[in-house]
Order: C-alpha cells, then sequence, then structure tokens
C-alpha cells in the first residue's frame, strides 16, 4: 500500500524533470496548500481539493473534499474509482494526474504522475507574436475576402444579367415582357426616354444580339412610318467629306461594330426619364450650313444659326397669289412684299377701328356674341384645339351677326340669301319677286271702294300697274346684289359670265403660311396679337400680315444665343418632317405634363409623307 | 546632441529618409496634377451631344485610360514583392501608384459624365471611390501613427510587451497560492483573460470594457477597501501586481489600436480592388454586350 508521487516539470527547451516522491500511506491528499501530499500550485486547484485513497489491491478511490469536482478520464466528477492496472486520468485545474500500477521494482504500488498541462494565464500560453499584434487576429484574410467579393460581383453583376438575357423569350416571341425585375436592367446606363418607357425592362426589345449595336431594325419594327430626310445618295452628298478627326473616329466605331448613319446615331437613348432631346443645331448646320456648295442644284437656302445675320434666310410663306378653283400657291420671301389674293375683301383696319360703324355695331351686338367696345382679334380668330392654329373663319360664325343676308320678312322669320351658292340666290331673288306684289298701299283697304273716290281709285290703278310689272324687277335686283355696293360684291370677287350668270371666286384662306416650319401660338399666348400681326393699319386682304424674320429675332437667338430664346433649329424643323409638330415643340408642350400628349405620338402619326395644311 | 546628429546625417545625404509622398521631387504629384488638369481642360471644352458620359468619344478615351491605369495600380500587389532601387524602384512605383490613383479620382469621375445611376456602372465607380478614399486614409494612417505608435511602445518591443505580461502572470500566480478559492477564482478572472481578444470594432476603439484584469481587481477591492493596510495580507500583493498588470495591458491596448488603425485600411483596399476589377469586368462586358 503506497503511492510514488512523480511530480514531472519542463526546462525551457522541452526536456522533462523527474521528481518522485514515495508514500506509504493509505491515502493522499491532493490540493494547493503546501502541506498536501500532491501539491498543485494552480489557482484553479482549492488548498485542499481531493483526497486519493486505495480501496482494494489495484483499485484507488478518488473523492472531492470540498465540494469541487474534477474530471476523470473526461469526465467531471465529485467521485471515480480507478483501476490502476487499466490507470487513469484524473485533471484538477492546469494538471495532469496520470494513474498507474507500478511494475518491476515498484510493483504493488499506485503510480501517479503529476504534470501541469495548461499554461498560468492566457498570455502564458504559446503565442504567434506577429499575428496576436497583427488585425489578421481578428479581421478576416484579406486574401479572402477579395475572392469572395470579386466572385459574388462577377456572379450578380455578369453571370445573372447574361442569363437573364438568354433566357428572355418574351422579347422573341414579340410580347412584352413581364413587370419584373430582370438582371440585364442593371447594365442599363440610364432610365429610357419617357415615350420608351415601357421598354425599360426588356433590353431585348432593341439589344437584339449580343456584341452588335442596335440596328434600324429595331426601331422600324414599331416606327414603321418615319421616313428618310432624304433621297440617302443627296444626303451623302450634302454631307462632304468629314473632318479628319471625325473621319478616325468612324473609323473606330465601324472597327468596333458600331456602324454609323443608324437611327441610334442620333436617337441617343439611356439619358434619362424624360422627353427624348432634339438634335442640336450643330448636327443640322454641318450640312446646311453651306448646302448649296455641295448641292448646286438645291432650293433649300443655307442656313446656319438662326440668330446670326445671314443665319437663317427671310421667311418664305406659301402665299396664294392668283384665287379661284385651281389657285397659283408660291413661296415668297416677305422681303419681296408679296401681295395675297385668296378671294376676299378684307380690310383689317376698318374691323378692328374702335371709332368707326363697325365699332358702333360691335357694341350693339356686344351681349349678343361676346364683343367689347370694339372689334378685337380673337372674335374672329378662335384658337383650334392645340392651340397651335385657328379655327377656320367663316362666314356663318364670323361675319353674318353684321353681314346679313336677309332680303324678306315673313311673319317673324327672315329669309336670307343662300351664301357660298350664287345661283341659289339669283333664284331666291327671281322667286321673291315673281311670288310676291309690291306692297299694298294702306289706304287701299278692302277691295270695295264707295263710287265717286277716286284718290283710291288712282292709287288701286298704279298699284295694278306696278304689280303687272313687278316680277321685271328681278332682274335689277340680281345685278344689284353682285355689283357694287351689293351685299356679295363687297367681300367678294364677282364675274359676270351670262346676262343673269354671276359666279364669286372661292374663298380659301390659308391656315398655314409655314409649310416647312412650325409655329405654335400657344406658346407665344404671352404676347399681344399686334406685337408680331400689323393688322390693325392694314387696309387690304392682300396684305401679308406675317412679321418677318426679324420680329422673331426679337427674342429668339440661334442655340447658344443669349437672347430670351435661344432656339435651335428642331424648335421649328424636323429632321423627319410629318405633319405633326417638331420633337423639340412637342418637348417644350409636354414639358410638367407626362402623359398627356397634344399631339398624337410619331409611333403612329409620323411619317405621314407630306405635311397637310392645318 | 540628437539634432545635431541629424543635421550631420544630412549633411552626408547619403542616408537620408526620403519618402514615397516626396520621391523625387514630387515627380508624380506634378504628373497626376497635368493628366488632371488635362483631362478637366478637355472635357470643358467638349460638348458633345446629348451630354457628356462614358459613351461619347472622349468617355471611351477616359474610360480606356482609367480602366488600364486600374490594372497597373493593382500590380502594386505584386510589385511591392520585390524591393528594388533605381528610377523604377518600389519606391518610385509606390509614389506613382498614390498619385496616379488620386489622378484616376478625375479620370473615373469625368468619364462618368456625372451620370449616376442604380447599375453596374455606378457600381464600379463607387467601389473604385472607395478604393482611392481607403488608401487617402491608409496614406495619413502612414504619415501620422508610426508616431504614435513609437512613443507609445517606447524602447520595447511587441515581444517584451508581451513578455512582461508573462512575468505579471506569474507574479500574479505564485502571490495568489496562499488565497482561498474565491479569492483565487476572482485572480483567475485577470490570468484567463485574453490580452488579444475582442472583436475588429474593440480594436479600433481601444475599449475593453469586459477586461478580466479590471474585473478581478474590482472585486478584490471590495474584499480589501476597508482594511488597513498592513503588508502582511496576499491580497495587498495580487492588488498592486493587477494594477502593474493594468498598466502593462493599457500600453499594449493602445499599440493594438494604432496596428489596427493602421492596418485596417488595407482589409478595404485589397478586397474592394478584387471587387472593383470584377465590376470593372461587368461594366465593360456589358457596354459590349448591349452596344448602343
Amino acid at each position: 500500500m503506497s503511492f510514488i508521487v512523480r511530480q514531472i516539470s519542463r526546462t525551457a527547451d522541452g526536456r522533462e524533470i523527474i521528481r518522485p516522491r514515495t508514500f506509504d500511506q493509505p491515502q493522499l491528499s491532493v490540493g494547493r496548500d503546501p502541506s498536501c501530499d500532491i501539491h498543485l500550485p494552480d489557482l484553479a486547484v482549492t488548498l485542499h481539493h481531493a483526497l486519493v485513497r486505495e480501496t482494494r489491491p489495484g483499485h484507488i478511490e478518488v473523492s472531492a473534499s470540498a465540494g469541487l469536482p474534477f474530471d476523470v478520464d473526461g469526465r467531471s466528477t465529485e467521485q471515480a474509482e480507478i483501476d490502476t492496472a487499466r490507470g487513469g486520468h484524473i485533471r484538477i485545474g492546469g494538471h495532469l494526474l496520470t494513474v498507474s500500477r507500478g511494475e518491476g521494482d515498484e510493483a504493488g504500488a499506485t503510480i501517479i504522475a503529476v504534470e501541469r498541462v495548461a499554461a498560468i494565464s492566457d498570455a502564458s500560453d504559446a503565442k504567434d507574436e506577429q499575428k496576436v499584434f497583427s488585425l489578421a487576429a481578428v479581421a478576416p484574410g484579406k486574401r479572402i475576402m477579395a475572392w469572395t467579393l470579386a466572385l459574388l460581383v462577377l456572379l450578380l453583376c455578369l453571370v445573372w444579367p447574361i442569363w437573364s438575357f438568354y433566357s428572355n423569350d418574351q422579347a422573341d416571341a414579340g410580347v412584352d415582357r413581364a413587370k419584373a425585375f430582370h438582371a440585364d436592367e442593371m447594365w442599363s446606363s440610364g432610365k429610357l426616354s419617357l415615350v420608351h418607357a415601357k421598354l425599360e425592362n426588356n433590353c431585348k426589345a432593341c439589344h437584339l444580339q449580343p456584341g452588335v449595336a442596335v440596328t434600324d431594325d429595331s426601331c422600324t419594327a414599331c416606327h414603321s412610318k418615319v421616313h428618310d430626310h432624304a433621297d440617302p445618295r443627296r444626303l451623302a452628298a450634302a454631307m462632304g467629306r468629314p473632318p479628319l478627326g471625325r473621319q478616325f473616329q468612324l473609323a473606330v466605331s465601324n472597327a468596333f461594330n458600331r456602324p454609323p448613319g443608324r437611327c441610334a446615331d442620333c436617337h441617343i437613348e439611356h439619358q434619362g426619364r424624360g422627353a427624348m432631346p432634339a438634335a442640336p443645331q450643330k448636327f443640322c448646320a454641318d450640312c446646311h450650313a453651306d448646302l448649296s456648295k455641295r448641292l448646286p442644284d438645291t432650293k433649300i437656302l443655307n442656313a446656319s444659326d438662326f440668330g446670326r445675320p445671314q443665319g437663317h434666310p427671310q421667311f418664305r410663306p406659301a402665299i396664294m397669289t392668283r384665287p379661284g378653283p385651281n389657285p397659283t400657291v408660291q413661296r415668297l420671301s416677305l422681303d419681296a412684299r408679296p401681295l395675297e389674293d385668296n378671294g376676299l375683301k378684307f380690310p383689317h383696319d376698318v374691323h378692328l377701328s374702335t371709332t368707326n360703324g363697325v365699332a358702333r355695331m360691335a357694341r350693339t351686338l356686344g351681349d349678343r356674341y361676346g364683343f367689347g367696345k370694339a372689334l378685337v382679334c380673337a372674335n374672329c380668330h378662335v384658337p383650334d384645339s392645340t392651340g397651335t392654329r385657328f379655327q377656320p373663319v367663316s362666314m356663318e360664325k364670323n361675319c353674318q351677326m353684321c353681314h346679313d343676308l336677309a332680303f324678306d320678312k315673313v311673319g317673324d322669320t327672315y329669309r336670307t340669301l343662300r351664301h357660298g351658292d350664287p345661283k341659289q340666290v339669283a333664284a331666291d331673288l327671281r322667286a321673291f319677286y315673281r311670288s310676291t306684289g309690291p306692297a299694298r298701299p294702306i289706304s287701299l283697304g278692302s277691295m270695295r271702294r264707295r263710287p265717286g273716290d277716286f284718290v283710291a281709285e288712282r292709287a288701286l290703278v298704279d298699284y295694278e300697274q306696278a304689280a303687272a310689272r313687278y316680277g321685271g324687277r328681278a332682274e335689277v335686283a340680281i345685278h344689284a346684289v353682285f355689283s357694287p355696293g351689293g351685299a356679295c360684291f363687297d367681300c367678294h370677287e364677282i364675274s359676270r359670265i351670262g346676262p343673269d350668270d354671276y359666279r364669286v371666286v372661292p374663298v380659301r384662306l390659308p391656315q398655314r403660311y409655314m409649310m416647312k416650319g412650325w409655329f405654335d401660338h400657344k406658346a407665344h399666348e404671352t404676347e399681344s396679337c399686334e406685337s408680331c400681326h400689323t393688322a390693325r393699319t392694314s387696309a387690304s386682304a392682300s396684305d401679308v400680315l406675317l412679321p418677318k424674320i426679324e420680329t422673331c429675332q426679337r427674342c429668339h437667338g440661334g442655340e447658344d444665343a443669349r437672347k430670351a430664346v435661344p432656339s435651335s433649329c428642331a424648335m421649328c424643323h424636323d429632321y423627319h418632317m410629318s405633319a405633326t409638330a417638331p420633337l423639340m415643340a412637342r418637348d417644350a408642350r409636354t414639358r410638367g405634363r407626362t402623359p398627356d400628349r397634344p399631339y398624337p405620338p410619331a409611333i403612329s402619326g409620323a411619317g405621314g409623307g407630306t405635311p397637310s395644311a392645318g | 546632441m540628437a539634432t545635431r546628429g541629424a543635421q550631420q546625417l544630412r549633411r552626408a545625404g547619403a542616408s537620408q529618409h526620403e519618402s514615397f509622398l516626396r520621391h523625387a521631387g514630387y515627380r508624380w504629384l506634378k504628373v497626376a496634377l497635368v493628366v488632371s488638369f488635362v483631362a478637366i481642360l478637355i472635357y470643358g471644352f467638349h460638348h458633345p451631344s446629348p451630354r457628356p458620359g462614358g459613351g461619347t468619344w472622349y468617355g471611351y478615351v477616359l474610360g480606356t485610360i482609367g480602366a488600364l491605369l486600374i490594372l497597373w495600380l493593382t500590380m502594386l500587389g505584386l510589385r511591392k514583392r520585390a524591393m528594388t532601387t533605381g528610377a523604377w524602384s518600389l519606391k518610385a512605383w509606390t509614389s506613382a501608384h498614390v498619385y496616379l490613383g488620386l489622378a484616376l479620382v478625375v479620370i473615373g469621375t469625368l468619364h462618368t459624365g456625372f451620370q449616376f445611376g442604380w447599375n453596374v456602372h455606378t457600381l464600379a465607380y463607387v467601389l473604385m471611390m472607395l478604393v482611392i478614399i481607403s488608401g487617402i486614409y491608409g496614406i495619413t494612417a502612414y504619415s501620422v501613427l508610426p508616431r504614435a505608435l513609437s512613443d507609445n511602445r517606447g524602447e520595447t518591443t511587441q515581444l517584451q510587451m508581451l513578455e512582461s505580461l508573462r512575468n505579471l502572470d506569474r507574479q500574479l500566480h505564485d502571490a495568489a497560492q496562499p488565497l482561498d478559492h474565491r479569492f483565487a477564482a476572482m485572480v483567475r478572472m485577470s490570468l484567463d483573460d485574453d490580452p488579444f481578444g475582442g472583436s475588429l470594432l474593440t480594436r479600433l476603439s481601444g475599449r475593453y470594457p469586459d477586461c478580466g484584469t479590471r474585473a478581478a481587481q474590482a472585486a478584490i477591492r471590495e474584499v480589501t477597501g476597508h482594511r488597513p493596510a498592513i503588508g502582511v495580507d496576499p491580497l495587498e500583493k495580487v492588488d498592486v501586481l493587477l494594477e502593474r498588470k493594468e498598466a502593462a495591458l493599457s500600453r499594449i491596448r493602445q499599440h493594438l489600436r494604432l496596428k489596427a488603425l493602421l492596418e485596417v485600411w488595407l482589409y478595404i483596399h485589397v478586397p474592394l480592388t478584387f471587387a472593383l476589377i470584377a465590376a470593372l469586368t461587368a461594366h465593360i462586358v456589358s457596354v459590349f454586350f448591349y452596344w448602343g
């Protein structure tokens, strides 16, 4: 019954030092107290931690003295029996007690090897100095972060969008793509313009093939009616040879599979929600500034900048110089003081006077027709639904309230001559004289007369003679109506074909003078009519009351002008000219009012060929 | 004396230290300034339609220069592993890395034409800017912190700091031997505490609210506070040792904090550079894939 306790310690270089001590006693005390048989200088061990006792030969029992557990073969316990033949490990605090049975000289003894296995403090543990002092100890590795992030970005921003492109069957089938997030939208460099906003989530609608620049086919799939600016050959001739820098640019573009001359060259998308920007002035001026040099036979005058002297030719409105069923309409420069003949005789000055009979008439009829103290422009010229131009002026709406064509009264109903139909006028007058006699003198009373009433008899004879000749006076009346001082002649040009056949030259008031440009009256609401149109002093309908370019130039300058309204070409002209307003005018109108478009969208209305009047 | 020594050194010239920022009389700073100025000048005179951006000829030129520059700047990671001298020395390379990297702010921003959005293109730009900003932080840290680090360290090395801590632990351990289990447990709070523990934020802030040593000292002082100090109580010795340990720890923690501030930017700069190159790849591929 003996214990051999071997205290094992290590030198700095790792060599073992064993200090054996033999105890011939039935039990050993274990603890931090120096008086203990097995002294463990370990703060995790209590002063008297455990007792080791031999229960029977070859078996020892370990029990806690202070109620604090210890580990036996890895199991925490307060009491355990160990077969010394099989051996065992007791762990108390940072110390390991290895139990075994003595052999040879030590046969019969229980051997307990005691060794400190844990460092006395955390700091005393073996530490890699470089590592613990650096951030690497607490931060994730740079390399692993780098590769993870890079891989993540590649997967999210490259692989996913490419997958999204190839899985987009809707575009191939020509149907709208589902409204949802599609990964290739991550590649969009900016919002699409308003008109194309619907295509926002369907990249393939325009970008048909990877690596191939957007082709015109993508555009014409919807814009089927847009026509070319001009014959492509003349267009090429007008462009001439580009400067060296531009030539190099074109060569690079070509080399990168981006051929020039595509729709997308000018119609640059992904520039943000809003209207598609109009082409800049330089885009037009590159060819049109000196077009006559490269296209000697062109009828188009050179233009480069609206504000500069010689930068834009004088306006050449379409003016009717000969009225009639087949009128002559010519483009004439306002500088040539052209005279218009649209078949109407109309002095603006008389109608706008504030002192004459017209003004008096206006005051008389004011309550009924909304006139003021005198007539103003707006009494006859009423804007059309878009406000761009005016509703046609017509006899019925605008003249008839004063220029009455009544010629007879039946009861309280007035009979009027039929406007626009000279034959009907003649027939109505003739019928009037045929069916009615002259007004019967009131003195005649009834047909009975008293004998000897000679005055009445004379009157009756005169009346009956007049009534007998009455129908023949129709000729005179008809002639009077179509002659100076007559109801028709005052406003119209009359030609007499036969003795009883008068023709009125048809009146065609132009709805639009500037057929090649665009003028929006609505945009000029802040101006008075007289500031541009000198109607108040115009005594004849032949005066062309359009302002000259100089009037416009008071406010409008070129694109870069420091005037109130810098105006590039696109403000009045369209590259793909159509019946609708130019792009920039449309944009100006729609600004701030997104979906409500004053004009039909270009997609359905554009490309109708030549613009039509009105 | 020290001043005189420094003057002598300066006169001798040979071993005088020149930082990479001042390299060759700020050569690369000048290059970067000229490049930036020219880029801004061209941008000012360039009026593309409808507006400036990466899709104009100048945008493509700036984009190409920027992308190549980013790749070259990244090469410093490889280049720094081979220290050489001369005109193309590592120092010259680092100097160019810093100043051309700063010029990239101008080149990259002008390339965007100030068009930003929630897309891969702006992602690449933002990553680039983050990398550059972290780099600027790095330069600042390198010029300010080493002095503070050296002041804090005194003459000791890291190993010496660690060794003094271990010594204190040993003394604490020995001094606590006679204590009963309750007090021993208090001392163990200090011994078992990992002086290098704590999160990244703890390192950067230098605040250790759960410090075991401080807790151990507080617990012991609660017991000894009202007793007279007569010099035989082992707890008093422990108390003194804990106080010394706390002083040593605070120096180590300040050292750790300064080192963390000195190193942390690289944990942004390097990984984000790789993310940037990935985003740049996606940016370039997307442009050619959806060719406008």
